[in-house]
């Protein structure tokens, strides 16, 4: 498992100062570590939309933040990507949950979106790769570096048991 | 009073250094054509003006954040307000310019004539609001402007406007343009 606690040092280290998103489980250890770190500064948004807008307005700002959700708020997001962060051209960091990954009939509301997660983000033009807790850095900062270059939209997904149990 | 009659009488009220927010359709265009340039014209992403705007304030809290935003607008980022209150920038202010009606796309109703803007806003855990009707008392809107302008804490002015919108220009900057020419404010 990915420290929580380094994650967040390293996503300042590279000059990221804000956090918004709505929760997932699978992320539960890092809202812990947010809560604490006084190097990010969390902003909790009732809409995955609304968490890209705070992001994309806080970069409007001069300042560099990133996005946490659930796969399911990809379907909540597509405006606001595609008519405000893709249109504007705002670099975007996006940490997506990657749930209904597996059969799992405690959880079906995951399954049909887990099974077009990859799709969805093909259809948006939105990169994407997925962390691993080997060489979680160079994952990272590829998607930095692609996020900087291109001022582009690019997503980290998450599986279960990466940052959290 | 007209909601463009509405933007251009502040010209006179807010300093260079204002940074603006200004939600898609005939709002973005009304700030863009009567107000200092440039600021934000947001061109699509409807209902998200509020959280655009929280963001930006965030980002600069020594320069007030004005959000412009049309009825509708409002309507459908409604929660954002939530998320305002909850954490109350202190440059942050908010005018809600409202028409009752989708104007930009034909002057459809919005649902707005069956809300009460005050107590919405003291609700949302906003500790300064006013409302104002534009059409009837147009002489208190630079009263109005001062009080939302001049505290130190979030404030959010609702004003009633005219529905009889003349759809303006739109807006000739590509998007692109529009970002860059904004973030050269902070050099």
């Amino acid at each position: 498992m990915i420290d929580s606690a380094e994650l967040i040092s390293y996503l300042h280290g590279h000059g990221f100062t804000l956090a918004s998103g709505v929760p997932c489980s699978y992320f539960k250890e890092l809202f812990i570590e947010l809560e604490k770190s006084d190097k990010i500064n969390y902003v909790s948004a009732t809409r995955e939309d609304e968490a890209v807008g705070i992001s994309c307005g806080y970069y409007l700002g001069g300042k560099q933040s990133f996005v946490i959700m659930q796969n399911s708020g990809l379907a909540t997001i597509g405006d606001a990507l595609t008519s405000l962060a893709q249109l504007y051209q705002i670099p975007l960091l996006l940490f997506v949950s990657y749930r209904g990954l597996e059969p799992d009939t405690d959880f079906p509301e995951h399954s049909i979106m887990g099974d077009v997660t990859e799709e969805i983000l093909n259809a948006y033009n939105v990169p994407y790769e997925i962390l691993y807790e080997q060489d979680w850095q160079d994952t990272i900062n590829r998607a930095i570096e692609e996020m900087i270059t291109n001022n582009e939209v690019v997503c980290i997904l998450v599986e279960k048991g990466v940052l959290s149990e | 009073m007209r909601g463009e009659e509405v933007v251009a009488a502040l010209k006179d009220s807010i300093s260079d250094d204002v940074l603006i927010v200004s939600s898609n359709g005939n709002v973005s265009r009304q700030v863009f054509t009567f107000l200092p340039q440039p600021q934000i014209y947001l061109r699509g992403s409807m209902g998200l003006p509020m959280s655009i705007g929280l963001g930006l304030a965030l980002a600069q809290p020594k320069k007030q954040v004005i959000i412009f935003t049309g009825d509708g607008n409002f309507l459908m980022g409604l929660s954002s307000l939530a998320t305002i209150g909850n954490n109350l920038p202190s440059n942050l202010r908010l005018i809600i310019l409202d028409n009752g009606s989708y104007a930009t796309t034909g002057g459809q109703e919005t649902v707005t004539s069956s809300l009460d803007y005050l107590k919405l806003l003291e609700g949302m855990g906003i500790k300064h609001f006013g409302s104002l009707n534009a059409i009837e008392s147009p002489t208190k809107l630079s009263e109005a402007f001062e009080i939302l302008l001049t505290g130190d804490q979030t404030a959010v002015l609702h004003i009633v406007v005219g529905d009889d919108v003349e759809n303006l220009e739109n807006i000739p900057w590509k998007p692109i343009e529009i970002k860059e020419k904004f973030l050269n404010k902070f050099g």
